[in-house]
Parts: structure tokens; sequence; C-alpha cells
């Protein structure tokens, strides 16, 4: 890193439990603005529980989170994206059974008061809907008052990056979102994703797949049974050596249980 | 072509009711020589369906979220009760502020546990049922609550269902103003939109932010105060109650939702749907009367009209999407 810039997140000392189950281990680590992150690692190695407490899903069970040098102590998802942090997860975010206008401001509805009464304001939705169909490449044919099951895969992923960087938000966490896409639209979700960094937002990035994230990643976090094994740029490291670390394992004492 | 005709359908969940209430409605009319459709038949036919779509558009929200509650039928006996009631021996004013508020604190009862406990809302308003039907035998001890001349020419009985307008009873508007003011509250409100979001994904409409325990209150409640509400504007226009009042409503409630094109798991919702699919369920009831056939009869119609919609439901939405997409 360069001279001693403030970290946006840091997270010190975090565990994790779910019930007898530790997703986490006194994980440590600090995030940059402006920095595209790859978060790797096998399944269960704590990437996606290691996300889910920067956007509010769940409290870690110990330890510190820092969002610009602030403390959190409260972990919601609607305090998460209200501080700027939006997260494109595999499985969730979009409700299958509402048009895309609808989908696009949940939770955060623009309203239009007559008599105090908060009346969601449509027409600004299905506008803005509109514009991010156009801006971030989904078919032109795509209705925005069509649901969003009518979506192919990558451009469900597009449309929740259009989301965010509506809402403005400052970090954005990519959770797998190049899984079933195709190899095209896996190339236009990278090429958002560097887009979103250079234009200085915190990008990070899991992923599964070694050789494309270190095409596209500043640095990489790897983490092995719910603990940070390494962290490191991406000049310091090959793809090969990435894929092995992972694959192997550090084979020290990460993996061992300590006190939550 | 059939794909548009499939989107046409999908967005609007009520299309099948529209038009099953037609067929319905030409039939019964032939086959009683025209007596289903005399003004004496309306008249009963439309009071009894306000009633039963005010409770069922309560459910109808419930089910959008994707659960269901049974307990409404006991919550109508209780708004039924606490209005006669206390009106009689106490103020029709104060009977109206109880009934209502009894019914909106059975509703959050139910929706808190659900909501903060998660525990599967066909059992938590299972148990409500049975403890406000046990509590409405109770304090009516196998007779009945009447109201006095006196209290039936009152202001408030009136307005509360007691009073015909042009031969139509007030029922019937309170039901036109609740569909209405419920359609604006489910498309044209936030609210409505983060009930339908918990319905079609609760873990996604989490993740952005809606407070996905709320919502889940926030209908149980509204189904418990409409549910009280549709007790006490029947209970004043028959003008007595008793211990069995709105018994297996619960059932009709549920089958004019998901006749009406509510889906079950959640996510669809129709409230002009969910009128028609009330109108259906009484239209028939009424046939069988006027046929002369036993009303017992008529349990077993719904059994099997709830199986069917239920499946038809299923079914339907699957096949309309398929079309959809290709």
């Amino acid at each position: 890193m360069e001279t001693e810039r403030a970290p946006l997140i840091s997270l010190r000392n975090v565990n994790l439990w779910y019930g007898t189950v530790q997703a986490l281990r006194d994980v440590s680590v600090d995030f940059y603005q402006g920095e595209l992150v790859g978060l790797v690692g096998d399944n269960g190695a704590g990437k996606t529980s290691l996300v889910n407490i920067i956007s509010g899903i769940v409290a870690p069970t110990s330890g510190e989170v820092y969002l610009d040098g602030q403390r959190i102590t409260s972990f919601h998802p609607k305090l998460a994206i209200d501080l700027g942090v939006e997260t494109t997860q595999q499985s969730v975010g979009l409700c299958d059974n509402l048009s895309i206008a609808r989908n696009y401001f949940l939770g955060r509805e623009p309203v239009r008061r007559i008599a105090g009464i908060p009346f969601i304001d449509l027409g600004k939705m299905r506008k803005e809907g509109r514009k991010a169909i156009t801006a971030f490449g989904l078919r032109e044919s795509v209705d925005v008052d069509g649901e969003v099951a009518l979506l192919s895969g990558g451009e469900r992923q597009a449309f929740k990056i259009a989301r965010a960087v509506y809402f403005r938000s400052r970090i954005l966490i990519m959770d797998e979102p190049t899984n079933n896409l195709s190899v095209r639209e896996r190339e236009r979700v990278n090429d958002l994703a560097v887009q979103l960094k250079d234009q200085s937002l915190l990008v990070i990035y899991i992923t599964h797949d070694i050789f494309q994230i270190h095409r596209i990643a500043d640095r990489f976090i790897i983490l092995e049974n719910g603990a940070k094994v390494a962290d490191v740029p991406r000049n310091l490291m090959s793809a090969e050596d990435l894929e092995r670390i992972i694959r192997e394992g550090v084979g020290n004492d990460a993996g061992s249980p300590r006190s939550g | 072509m059939r794909v548009s005709l499939a989107r046409f359908v999908l967005k609007r969940p009520e299309t099948s009711a529209v038009v099953v209430t037609a067929i319905l409605v030409t039939f019964l009319t032939i086959t009683t020589g025209g007596t289903w459709l005399s003004f004496a038949n309306l008249q009963s036919v439309s009071r009894i369906t306000a009633v039963l779509a005010i409770m069922a558009f309560g459910e109808a929200l419930v089910i959008s979220t994707g659960e269901v509650d049974v307990s409404v039928g006991s919550v109508f006996a209780m708004g039924a009760l606490i209005f006669i009631g206390v009106g009689r021996t106490v103020n029709l004013g104060v009977a109206l502020l109880l009934a209502l508020g009894g019914g909106l604190l059975i509703g959050l009862l139910n929706g808190a546990v659900v909501a903060f406990f998660r525990v599967p809302s066909l059992i938590v308003t299972l148990g409500t049922l049975f403890l406000f039907r046990g509590i409405a035998y109770g304090v009516t001890e196998g007779f009945y609550f009447g109201a006095s001349d006196e209290v039936r020419s009152r202001l408030i009985f009136n307005v509360m269902g007691g009073a015909n307008l042009g031969g139509v009873n007030v029922a019937v508007l309170w039901a036109l103003v609740a569909l209405l003011v419920l359609h604006v509250v489910m498309f044209y409100m936030p609210m409505g939109n983060r009930i339908l979001a918990v319905g079609g994904n609760a873990a996604s409409a989490y993740s952005r932010g809606v407070n996905v325990a709320r919502v889940r209150l926030i209908v149980f409640a509204l189904s418990g105060l409409l549910a009280a509400f549709a007790g006490m504007l029947d209970a004043a226009s028959i003008g007595y109650v008793d211990g069995s009042f709105g018994e297996l409503m619960e059932l009709e409630a549920i089958a004019a939702a998901v006749l009406g094109g509510c889906s079950l798991v959640g996510g669809r919702c129709s409230l002009l749907g969910t009128l028609l699919g009330a109108f259906l369920l009484r239209a028939v009831g009424s046939y069988l009367v006027i046929l002369g056939i036993q009303p017992q009869w008529f349990i077993l119609l719904l059994g099997v009209i709830v199986v069917l919609a239920s499946l038809s439901d299923r079914v339907l939405t699957k096949l309309l999407f398929r079309l959809q997409q290709r």
C-alpha cells in the first residue's frame, strides 16, 4: 500500500460462531478505498461469513469492526446500505416475483407524499430502472415492468451492480458474481468491477476462479478454515502459487480452534 | 400471442377469478330459472360476500407474505361478541373500540410469535383459533348475545352493519372502502412492495434492508383487525351473536384469497380477486340454499374448492411462467 492511508474498513480479531461451528477465527484485515481485493479460499473457508459481517447480515461473536475509523456496534443490512456498503450475493438480493423497477428500489422506494401519505413514485422507479438496463448492458428487450425472473444470470449480476452504483455505495462486495455466467457475461461483470474500482470504490470480490481474479485484483486475502492465512499484493504472488496455497493449505496451525 | 396472454394473466392474478365468476353467475341464473339473480337473493349474497371479503382481505395480506392465518374465524367471533356484548351493557362507542382493539391485539400476538420466534404461522394461529373459540363458547355459555331495539336504533350500530342503504347493507360499502384502501397500500405504497418482497424472497428482502419481522407483524395485525371488523359488521346486521359465530370461516377466507389469485407460497396478491373469490364461495352457498340442499354439503364443497384452488395455484403459476419464458 502507499503512504499510510487510513483503511476504509478494518476488522480486528473477529470471531464468528454459528452454534458450535466456528466460521471465522481471529480475523484481522484492512480494506482501502479504490482497491479491488480478491477474497479467496476453499468452500467453507469463511469468505461469505466475512462479507456477511461487513454487509450487516450477521454480527461477529467477538472482535471489532471499524468503518472510516468508527466502531460499528450494531449489524443490520439496512444500516450497512445506509453507510454505503452494497453487496451482490450469489443467491439473494432479487425478488423474482417483483418487476425490475420494483426490485431496483426495494427497501428504499422513492415516495411522493400526498397529504403526508407516502405513495411510491412509480415513474421515477421505471425511469431509473430503464437507465440501468441501458447503461449496464442488459438486453434492450428487457422490460422494466417485467419480472426479474426473466433475466439471464449475467443480467441479474449486472442489475445488482447497477443498483449498488445507483445508491452511491463506497464499498461493493461481490460474492461469486460470475457463477453460472457465460464467458462473455463474465468478462462484462469483471470489467464492471474494475471500472468501479477506478471510480475509487472499494471492491471486495469473492471467487473460486483464481486465474480470473488474479488478472483484475490488486491484492488477495486467502482464508482457510475461517482464518486468514495470507494477505498479498498481486505482484508478489503468481496465480499458480495462489492456487497451490488454496489447494494444499499453508500447513500451519491456522486451523486449530481458538477461544471466541 | 400466447406469451403475451401468459404475461397478462401473471400480471393480473385475478383474471381466472373474473372468468370463473362470469361463467358461474350465468350458470346459477339459468339453472335456478332466474331466482338466483332476484333482488332478494343478490341483497343477501352481497352482504355475506362483503363480510367474508373483509376478512379475506386480511388473509390475502398474510398469504402474500407466505404465511397463513387460520385464527380469523375465532377473531371474527371475538369482534362480534365484544361489540354486541359490551355494546348492550356499557356503551356502543366503547364496544366499537374494544372490538377493533381486541382483533388488533390478537393479530399482534399471532404476528409477534411468527415474526420474532419464527414459529410456523399455521401452528401459532391454530392455537389462537382454539383459544379464542374456547373463550367465545365460554362467555356465551351456550346461549347468545342479542342487541335490544334501543341498541339497534343507535347510529354507531347502524353504521357498523345494522343499516341498509338503498337495499344494500352498509357492510358492502365497508368492503369496497377496504378494497380500495388495501389495493392502494399493496400496489402504490412502499409497504405493499415490501409485503410482496417478503413473500417472494424473504432473504432477499432482508438483504435490501427490509425489516422482515415488522412486515410480518403488520400483516397479522391487519388480519386480526379486519377479522374483528367483519365479525362486528355481521353481528350488527343479524342482531345477535353466539359462540359458534364465524366457525370454519377461516377456511373460506383462505379459499377466497387463493381463488382470487393470491399465491399460497407468497409473493402474489390480488385484492380484487379475493373479493371475487369471496363472491364465488357465497354465490355457490346461496345456490345450494335455493336448491334446498342441506348446508352441510357446502363444507364438503368448500374442502374440494380449497384443495383444487391450491393445486391449480401451483400448476397454473408454473405453466404460465414456462409459457412466458419462451
